[in-house]
C-alpha cells in the first residue's frame, strides 16, 4: 500500500478517496446503517470498484466520519472509500452523476493518501443548525443562557443497556446560540458539539435539555471538524 | 383524450384545505420527529417516478394497507407501478398504512393520508387500488380509506371520489368486504389494469353507477354492487346473483398467457424493509397440487420465463438498483425447468460482483440441497423446509409426497453440507389429524435434532414453526371446518411440552388470530357489518400480535351488528359455528362460487375424495389430472405454458 501520493491531486488515480456529501429531505430520516446501504448501492450503480472485506459476509470498505442522527440532514459529511482499482476523483464524480437518490448531494471528492488515519480518529467536533418553528425566541434565549451557565446537565443515557444511568451533556457543548435567521417563522439554533469516541453530543439531546422535544424542527449538520494531527501510529 | 378537472361534490372529511394540491412538506415534517421510523413516511426512493402530476390525465394511487416495511416488499404492486408509469398519460403513486403513532398524529393534525411521491392526498387520485392480498389487511383497508377522508362504503361515494379497487389473492373471496370496494380485480391485475383505465377514461363524465356498469363489461372485474346475496329462510347462504343485466353470472379470473419480463427499475428503499432486495420472478403458478394451498390453485397454469430473459432482466435490475441480493421469486423454485442452468449462468454472470442469490421456496429433496449449495459460498446459516404434517399418512392426505425417512435423509445431507440450522414448517388442525400426528411432529423434530447434534455438534439448531390450518376457498379442502379451539390449544400445549430443550425452538400462532383469518377467508356478505363494526371499535393491524384488537372483534361479533345477522344467527357462537366449525356440504353453494379461478369445483371434489382415501395426486408436470384450467382458457392455450395435453 505504498507509492500513492500523500497529498491529493484530482488527476491522480488513487485507491482511497474522501467524499464530502450532503443529505436533505427524505434522506434526513435514515439511520446510519441505512445510509451505509444507500451509499453502497449508489456506488454500485455508478460501477465504482469498491473494495470489499474478506470472509463470509463481505462488506464494502467504507467509513463515515460520524453517524448522522435520525432526523438530521447534512450540509458537509465525510465518507472514506477504499477501491479495488485506482480511480481519479473526477472519475468518481462522473460515475455518480445520475445514480444518486433524491436528497443526496456530492459536494467534493478528493484522493486520500493511504496512511492518512481514519476519519473517526481525527474527528473532534461537529457543528449543527437546528431550525425551530413556533419557538418563543425570548424564552429560548433564556433557556440557552441557563444551559450554558450550568456546570453540569445530567441526562439519561440512551439505549436499554444503560437504563437508569445518566451522563453529563454540558461538557459536550462547545458553543450554543441563536443565529440570525433568514426566514421569519423560524428560529435558528447553532451549536458546536464534541464528537470524539465515547464523548459525542447529539443535537436532539441539547433540544431535550432546552425542553424543546415537541417543537417542529429541521436539523442539519453543517460542519465536521477534524484534527489532522490525531490518529494513526 | 384529456380529462377535464373534476368538480368534487363535497370536501373530503379530513381533507386538506388545499384540495387538489400536494401537502406542504413543512406540515409532514412537523410530525416526523415524534414518530418511530419516520423514513417510512417521506418517500424519495431511488427509481420512484419523478414525472410531474400534470404530465398525466389519470392518477392512480397504489396502496398496501400495512406498514411501508411490508408494502415495499410486495412485488405485485411493484409490477403495477412499473406498468402504469410506463404509460405516457398515466401516473401511479404509492401509499402505505402508517403505524399507529403516525396515524394518531395525522388525525390530531387533521392531515389526510398522502401518497409518497409528491405528497398528494390519496383522495385526489382518480383510482385507489388497495391490495387485499390476505384477510388480515381488511380492517387496515378501512383505516386507510378513513385516514384518506374517503367515505368507507361504496354507496356513500360518488364520481368525485377515487374509484376504490381491490386486488390480490384475497379477492378470490372478497365477500366480507364488498361494501367498501367499488370493484375487485379477479386474477392478475397487470393483464386487466389498462383495459380498466380505458373504460374509466371513456366514462369519466358518467355517474358512478353508470361507470360501474360499464366496467362490468371487462372480463375479470367483479363489481359487487351489481350482485345481491340470497339466503334461505333458515339463513343458509344460497348464492350471489346479478341484479343488473350488465353483470355476468360468474366472473372468471384474468391471467397473462405469457409473462412479460420482470420490471427492472425496481424501487430501492432508503430505510430498511422486510425484503430489501432485488426480485426476478422466474415462473408463476405451481403444479404440485398441495390440497391446502390456495396460492397453488389460483395462480395456475404454470408459466415459465425463458432463461435468457431472466439473465437479461437480472443484469438490468442489478444495474439499475445497485442491490447486493437477488431473489428468484416463485412458489417453488426447484420446479423451474431450467433451474440448474439458470443458477449456473447467474453465478457466472455475477462472479466477482458481490451479488448474492436467494431461492425463497425449496422443496424437500437432494436436488434442493444441490441448488442451495450452488448459491452459498461459505456461510451456511439456515435451511427451510415445509413438511406440513408429521406422519406419512397425513402428508398423503394433503398431497405432500415426501416420507419421513426421506426427510430425515435430506436433513442429514443438509447438516453434512455445513448448514447449522434447519427450519421446519408444520400445520396443525389438518383434516383427519389425530394426536398421533402431533406425536409424529415431535418425533421428527427430535430426530432431526439428533442428526444435527451428531453431525454438526451442539451449535446446530432445529426451529419448528407450527401454523393452524385454515381451510381456504378455491382449494381441495374448501369444505373443511376450522379445527376447534380446544383441540388446537391442546395440541399446541403438547407440542410445547415435546419440543423443548437445547437446540430446539418452537413457534406457533394464537388460535384467535387463526380463527379471525378463517372467518374472513370463508365469510359471505353478511360479515361486512362485522368488519365495519370491528374497525369502528378499534380493530386494525389484525396480522400483528402486538396490535391486533381481539376485544374489538369479540364485541363486534357478539353484537351481531345487522338485521340480517340477527335474523340468521341467534348468538355469536351460532355465527362462528356456521362459518367455521361445521363441515360444508358438498352440494352447498359456497360464498365464492361465482368467482372462478379456472379450476373446476368438480376437480376439487374428486381430489377431496382422493384425500379421504389417502391417495396421492402426481405433480401435473408428469400427467394432466384435468383440473379444468385448460378448458377455462381455451383461447389462451395457443400460448406456451407448462400444462401437458390431456390424454
Amino acid at each position: 500500500m505504498s507509492g500513492h501520493p500523500l497529498t491529493s491531486a484530482p488527476e491522480m488515480s488513487s485507491l482511497r478517496h474522501r467524499i464530502t456529501f450532503g443529505t436533505s429531505r427524505s434522506l434526513a430520516y435514515v439511520s446510519v446503517l441505512e445510509l451505509g446501504t444507500l451509499w453502497e448501492r449508489t456506488l454500485r450503480r455508478g460501477l465504482v470498484p469498491l473494495k470489499y472485506s474478506q470472509g463470509f459476509n463481505p462488506r464494502p470498505r467504507m467509513h463515515f466520519a460520524a453517524p448522522l442522527p435520525v432526523g438530521c440532514g447534512s450540509k458537509a459529511d465525510l465518507l472514506d472509500l477504499s477501491l479495488n482499482e485506482p480511480r481519479t476523483s473526477d472519475a468518481i464524480i462522473q460515475s455518480l452523476a445520475g445514480v444518486t437518490p433524491p436528497g443526496l448531494t456530492i459536494l467534493d471528492v478528493v484522493a486520500v493518501a493511504p496512511r492518512v488515519p481514519a476519519l473517526s480518529e481525527q474527528l473532534v467536533e461537529a457543528e449543527y443548525q437546528v431550525w425551530l418553528r413556533e419557538a418563543n425566541q425570548e424564552r429560548l434565549s433564556t433557556a440557552v443562557i441557563r444551559l450554558l451557565q450550568a456546570s453540569s446537565v445530567l441526562l439519561p443515557k440512551r439505549g436499554r443497556r444503560h437504563r437508569g444511568k445518566t451522563y453529563d451533556l454540558r461538557p459536550l457543548i462547545k458553543t450554543l446560540g441563536i443565529e440570525p435567521n433568514p426566514k421569519p417563522d423560524w428560529t435558528v439554533l447553532g451549536m458546536q458539539l464534541n464528537a470524539r469516541p465515547g464523548a459525542t453530543g447529539r443535537p436532539d439531546e441539547v433540544l431535550k435539555a432546552l425542553e424543546l422535544t415537541e417543537i417542529p424542527r429541521r436539523c442539519f449538520r453543517t460542519r465536521l471538524i477534524l484534527d489532522h494531527h490525531l490518529g494513526g501510529r | 383524450m384529456p380529462i377535464p378537472v373534476r368538480q368534487r361534490s363535497a370536501e373530503p372529511q379530513t381533507g386538506s384545505p388545499l384540495s387538489g394540491q400536494p401537502l406542504p412538506w413543512a406540515q409532514i415534517e412537523a410530525c416526523l420527529h415524534r414518530v418511530q421510523k419516520p423514513g417510512r413516511y417521506v418517500g424519495g426512493e431511488y427509481n420512484a417516478t419523478q414525472r410531474p402530476w400534470e404530465a398525466a390525465d389519470l392518477h392512480i394511487c397504489l396502496a398496501f394497507p400495512d406498514l411501508y416495511d411490508l408494502g415495499m416488499s410486495n412485488f405485485a404492486l411493484m409490477i403495477l407501478y412499473d406498468l402504469i408509469n410506463s404509460q405516457p398519460d398515466l401516473l401511479a403513486h404509492r401509499t402505505y398504512l402508517p403505524a399507529p403513532d403516525m396515524i394518531e398524529l395525522l388525525r390530531a393534525q387533521d392531515l389526510p393520508l398522502y401518497a409518497l411521491e409528491d405528497f398528494h392526498p390519496v383522495a385526489d387520485f382518480d383510482l385507489l387500488a388497495i391490495s387485499t392480498a390476505y384477510e388480515q389487511l381488511y380492517t387496515n383497508a378501512l383505516e386507510l380509506l378513513d385516514l384518506s377522508g374517503i367515505p368507507l362504503r361504496s354507496d356513500q361515494r360518488d364520481a368525485s371520489h377515487p374509484l376504490v379497487i381491490g386486488g390480490g389473492h384475497g379477492t378470490f373471496n372478497p365477500e366480507p368486504i364488498t361494501d367498501f370496494f367499488d370493484l375487485f380485480v379477479i386474477g392478475e391485475a397487470e393483464e386487466v389494469i389498462l383495459e380498466l383505465v380505458e373504460i374509466v377514461r371513456q366514462s369519466h363524465d358518467a355517474s358512478r353507477p353508470a361507470q360501474l356498469r360499464a366496467l362490468a363489461q371487462v372480463p375479470g372485474l367483479y363489481i359487487p354492487s351489481l350482485y345481491r346475496p340470497c339466503y334461505a329462510a333458515d339463513g343458509e347462504f344460497q348464492g350471489v346473483v346479478p341484479n343488473d343485466a350488465a353483470a355476468p353470472a360468474k366472473v372468471l379470473k384474468r391471467m397473462m398467457p405469457k409473462l412479460p419480463p420482470t420490471p427492472t427499475r425496481q424501487l430501492v428503499p432508503n430505510v430498511d424493509t422486510v425484503h430489501n432486495r432485488a426480485v426476478v420472478e422466474i415462473h408463476r403458478g405451481c403444479t404440485r397440487g398441495c390440497r391446502f394451498c390456495q396460492a397453488g390453485s389460483i395462480t395456475r397454469p404454470v408459466r415459465e420465463r425463458p432463461v435468457e430473459e431472466i439473465l437479461a432482466s437480472a443484469e438490468a435490475i442489478i444495474d439499475q438498483t445497485g442491490y447486493e441480493e437477488l431473489a428468484l421469486l416463485s412458489l417453488s423454485s426447484a420446479d423451474y425447468t431450467h433451474i440448474r442452468e439458470l443458477i449456473k449462468r447467474l453465478r457466472k454472470q455475477f462472479a466477482g460482483r458481490q451479488v448474492s442469490l436467494s431461492l425463497p421456496s425449496l422443496r424437500i429433496d437432494a436436488f434442493s440441497i444441490e441448488l442451495a449449495e450452488m448459491l452459498t459460498k461459505g456461510r451456511r446459516s439456515g435451511f427451510t423446509f415445509a413438511p406440513e404434517a408429521g406422519s406419512d399418512a397425513l402428508r398423503h392426505r394433503i398431497n405432500k409426497t415426501i416420507s419421513t425417512e426421506e426427510l430425515l435423509d435430506v436433513a442429514e445431507q443438509v447438516f453434512t453440507h455445513g448448514w447449522r440450522t434447519i427450519k421446519l414448517y408444520f400445520m396443525i388442525g389438518l383434516p383427519t389429524e389425530t394426536d398421533e400426528d402431533i406425536e409424529a411432529i415431535i418425533d421428527m423434530a427430535q430426530r432431526v435434532r439428533r442428526i444435527g447434534y451428531r453431525i454438526g455438534g451442539r451449535k446446530t439448531e432445529v426451529r419448528i414453526s407450527v401454523n393452524t390450518f385454515i381451510p381456504k376457498p378455491h382449494t381441495t379442502f374448501q369444505w373443511e371446518p376450522l379445527a376447534d379451539k380446544a383441540t388446537v390449544e391442546r395440541r399446541q400445549e403438547r407440542l410445547k411440552d415435546g419440543i423443548r430443550g437445547r437446540g430446539l425452538q418452537l413457534s406457533w400462532n394464537p388460535y384467535r388470530g387463526s380463527q379471525l383469518e378463517a372467518l374472513l377467508a370463508r365469510g359471505d356478505r353478511r360479515l361486512n357489518a362485522v368488519v365495519e363494526r370491528a374497525w369502528q371499535l378499534g380493530a386494525r393491524f389484525d396480522a400483528w400480535d402486538d396490535w391486533r384488537n381481539q376485544d374489538a372483534w369479540d364485541e363486534a361479533i357478539g353484537e351481531l351488528p345487522s338485521e340480517t345477522l340477527r335474523a340468521h344467527f341467534s348468538t355469536a357462537e351460532a355465527l362462528l359455528d356456521a362459518y367455521l366449525e361445521r363441515r360444508r356440504r358438498e352440494d352447498e353453494v359456497l360464498p365464492w362460487d361465482h368467482l372462478q379461478s379456472g379450476i373446476e369445483k368438480r376437480f376439487f371434489l374428486q381430489d377431496y375424495q382422493r384425500s379421504r382415501e389417502g391417495k396421492l395426486l402426481a405433480d401435473c408436470r408428469e400427467r394432466c389430472h384435468g383440473c379444468g384450467i385448460l378448458q377455462s382458457f381455451p383461447d389462451l392455450r395457443r400460448e406456451t405454458w407448462q400444462c401437458p395435453v390431456i390424454r
